[in-house]
């Protein structure tokens, strides 16, 4: 019996072991476009058919463009399952795979730890006011001058976590060895056991009363700029935002205008809403951390998540079904 | 004769009020010179003839120079006790202060947490090799040429050069990234103290550490700690961080040691010869700099100076100091 086909859409660069033992149960292609036009013709074209399943790459988007409704609509029937190396999957439209009877998986777990310190270390970044002082010693001039301003401590300062997931989860446990005391605001209230005894508050008393605010929550269409000018008004005076979600659940121009007014105080980002553009505003800001989606850069963190996608499409294959199934379908 | 006086050095920032408020016990005077003899003049004019107790800090050093031997010898034979602003204080020469009975306080504890934020602020950065994707996404060039990966600090181990206040808090945060924690000090402390943190030579720490992190103090015994010898012991990889003092490490040797790509990479925020930091250094895109902010907090620099004065006030009121320089405190050297 011929092994089922899978699709490689982007690179494996780390678990090329684990990536050798899937052509033992499946025979595997990849693409030969280089463009989203290109792809949409390999698709009309029938070279993918028979297909089963994807292992795709958030960085495979420069090929494929985004997974929506158009070029879902092309992919071959026998698609049953898209494995997306990643925690934010916001570049598939899940409703439209639903739809065409197309299942998603996404990897999460995998990327807590690297995206929790790198979410810390711009926390610290933006609340001690280090870039000014960086650069200026970068630039042969010590401290610069003038000197840079006092940065603020950690300790005993509130930190809000918007969206509780497993990320969020894990920040606070680091961010509470600095003094920090969490509270949160998730779509639902978790167990004392999960949240770890962080208070629980709304949206806007979230805003109202966290020093410190991380958003930890995915980009859909519930939460496109649930950060925004009306939402930068509510928050304290002097408030630091920290993102390393996905730079379009905070309005990026509004957060430039709250910046300069200095509604906010400062901010640590990791993502931008259209990477890899970055709003001129916060270059020339001084006062702000920027590191460019690098979130879960390490050895060991992009190697687990290339296994524990693989391991999506190993599931796929043995078992008819996915490990870990992106939220909005683990009912089905 | 009335109060006894006590002379500031230097400026005091947070707690303007709190010192007019010392004028209850104490007179107080002020040096507004700016230079080592303009100090020592007025040292030896009379100006200061009743002061017992000096405010300094490591920051005043720019104006009197440091309190070495021969200053301290200068000193009017009033005084009686030298109120640091700083945890570290090897701008004072102590064992010339304790021949001429006069007492030392610093202010540790207040500066704990601030530098073991810049510690693991520092590992971090290191770990990631921040500062080239750091200065490619504010130059619009988003990660640069060539990005590379980091590493993660999870399950690695941290090594803790002087397990002191400073040295439990990074302990402390470290643990909560999932690092295990080994440690050389003076000698072994409590199991309250030490909690899970493995107690081991000195050479022990730099042959089976990743992450080595400097946070002892700076004396004859420790300057030069870290040199050529001691890079030759460490991991092939190995990651440096120093928020203690620049001369605990040889310098250029951390530059060879980069070069040669033994020490992964280095986050420091101090230097041998400050303000001045190796060319070797600012050139290395693998290294992160911060130019000695360790405590540069709004709370932490208050807290610092309400506790000179604390001392200040116990030193003039009671004759004792609150937090008196270690060496000073026990007669037993360890």
């Amino acid at each position: 019996m011929t092994k089922p086909l899978v699709l490689l859409l982007g690179e494996i660069e780390h678990a090329h072991e684990e990536w050798a033992s899937i052509s033992e149960i499946a025979d595997i292609i990849e693409p030969k476009a280089r463009s989203r036009e290109e792809f949409i013709k390999e698709c009309k074209s029938g070279a993918f058919d028979n297909v089963v399943a994807t292992y795709r790459t958030f960085q495979s988007v420069a090929i494929t463009g985004l997974i929506d409704e158009e070029l879902i609509a092309l992919l071959p029937r026998s698609l049953k399952f898209i494995a997306h190396n990643g925690a934010g999957y916001d570049q598939i439209d899940v409703h439209a795979c639903t739809a065409h009877g197309i299942r998603v998986s996404n990897v999460p777990t995998a990327v807590d730890d690297a995206t929790a310190d790198t979410n810390m270390f711009l926390i610290l970044g933006a609340l001690r006011g280090f870039n000014t002082s960086m650069i200026a010693l970068r630039n042969g001039h010590w401290k610069g001058s003038p000197p840079p301003p006092l940065g603020h401590d950690p300790q005993g300062k509130v930190l809000g976590i918007l969206g509780m997931g497993g990320i969020g989860r894990n920040l606070k446990k680091k961010a509470e060895a600095f003094g920090m005391t969490v509270q949160y605001y998730n779509r639902s209230k978790l167990s004392e056991e999960l949240s770890g005894g962080a208070k629980y508050v709304g949206f806007d008393e979230l805003l109202k009363t966290s020093d410190v605010l991380s958003l930890n929550l995915p980009l859909n269409k519930q939460t496109r700029h649930i950060i925004s000018t009306k939402e930068f008004e509510q928050m304290k005076k002097g408030v630091v935002i920290v993102n390393t979600a996905r730079g379009a659940v905070m309005d990026e121009a509004a957060l430039v205008v709250a910046l300069e007014k200095g509604q906010v105080w400062s901010c640590g980002l990791d993502v931008f809403e259209e990477e890899p553009k970055v709003h001129a505003g916060l270059i020339a800001n001084p006062h702000v951390m920027l590191v460019p989606h690098m979130g879960t850069w390490t050895v060991e963190t992009q190697t687990k998540m290339e296994t524990w996608c693989i391991d999506n499409i190993r599931s796929a294959i043995e078992k008819g079904k996915l490990m870990s199934p992106v939220g909005e379908q683990k009912d089905i | 004769m009335g109060k006894p006086a006590v002379l500031l050095i230097g400026a005091i920032t947070h707690v303007k009020k709190e010192w007019e408020e010392c004028g209850a016990f104490a007179e107080l005077k002020t040096f507004t010179g700016a230079t080592r003899q303009e100090f020592l003049k007025a040292c030896e004019d009379g100006s200061y003839s009743d002061v017992v107790a000096i405010y300094r800090s490591n920051e005043s050093t720019s104006l009197t120079g440091p309190f070495d031997a021969e200053l301290v010898s200068r000193l009017p034979s009033s005084m009686k006790y030298i109120c640091h602003n700083g945890a570290g204080y090897d701008n004072i020469d102590v064992s010339a202060c304790t021949s001429r009975n006069i007492q030392v306080a610093h202010t540790p504890q207040a500066v704990n947490a601030a530098t073991a934020d810049i510690a693991i602020f520092l590992m971090l950065g290191a770990l990631r090799r921040i500062h080239v994707p750091y200065t490619a996404v504010r130059s619009s060039n988003w990660r640069g040429a060539s990005p590379q990966l980091g590493y993660d600090p999870q399950q690695k181990v941290l090594g803790i050069v002087g397990m002191g206040g400073i040295g439990r808090e990074v302990a402390a945060r470290a643990r909560a990234f999932g690092m295990s924690i080994q440690y050389f000090n003076r000698s072994k402390l409590s199991p309250e103290l030490e909690k899970d943190a493995k107690y081991v030579s000195f050479e022990e720490l730099l042959k089976s550490s990743d992450v080595i992190s400097l946070n002892c103090s700076l004396t004859k015994e420790t300057v030069g700690l870290v040199g050529k010898k001691e890079f030759a012991l460490m991991k092939q990889g190995v990651v440096i961080v120093n928020t203690a003092r620049g001369k605990l490490i040889d310098e250029q040797a951390l530059v060879d040691a980069l070069e040669e790509g033994k020490v992964f990479s280095a986050g420091l925020d101090v230097y041998e010869e400050e303000p001045k930091v190796n060319e070797g250094l600012l050139n290395n895109p693998n290294v992160v700099l911060l130019p000695h902010v360790g405590t540069s907090t709004w709370e932490t620099q208050r807290n610092m100076e309400l506790l000179v004065l604390e001392n200040l006030e116990s030193a003039v009121k009671k004759g004792l100091l609150v937090t008196q320089v270690p060496e000073q405190i026990s007669k037993v050297k360890l």
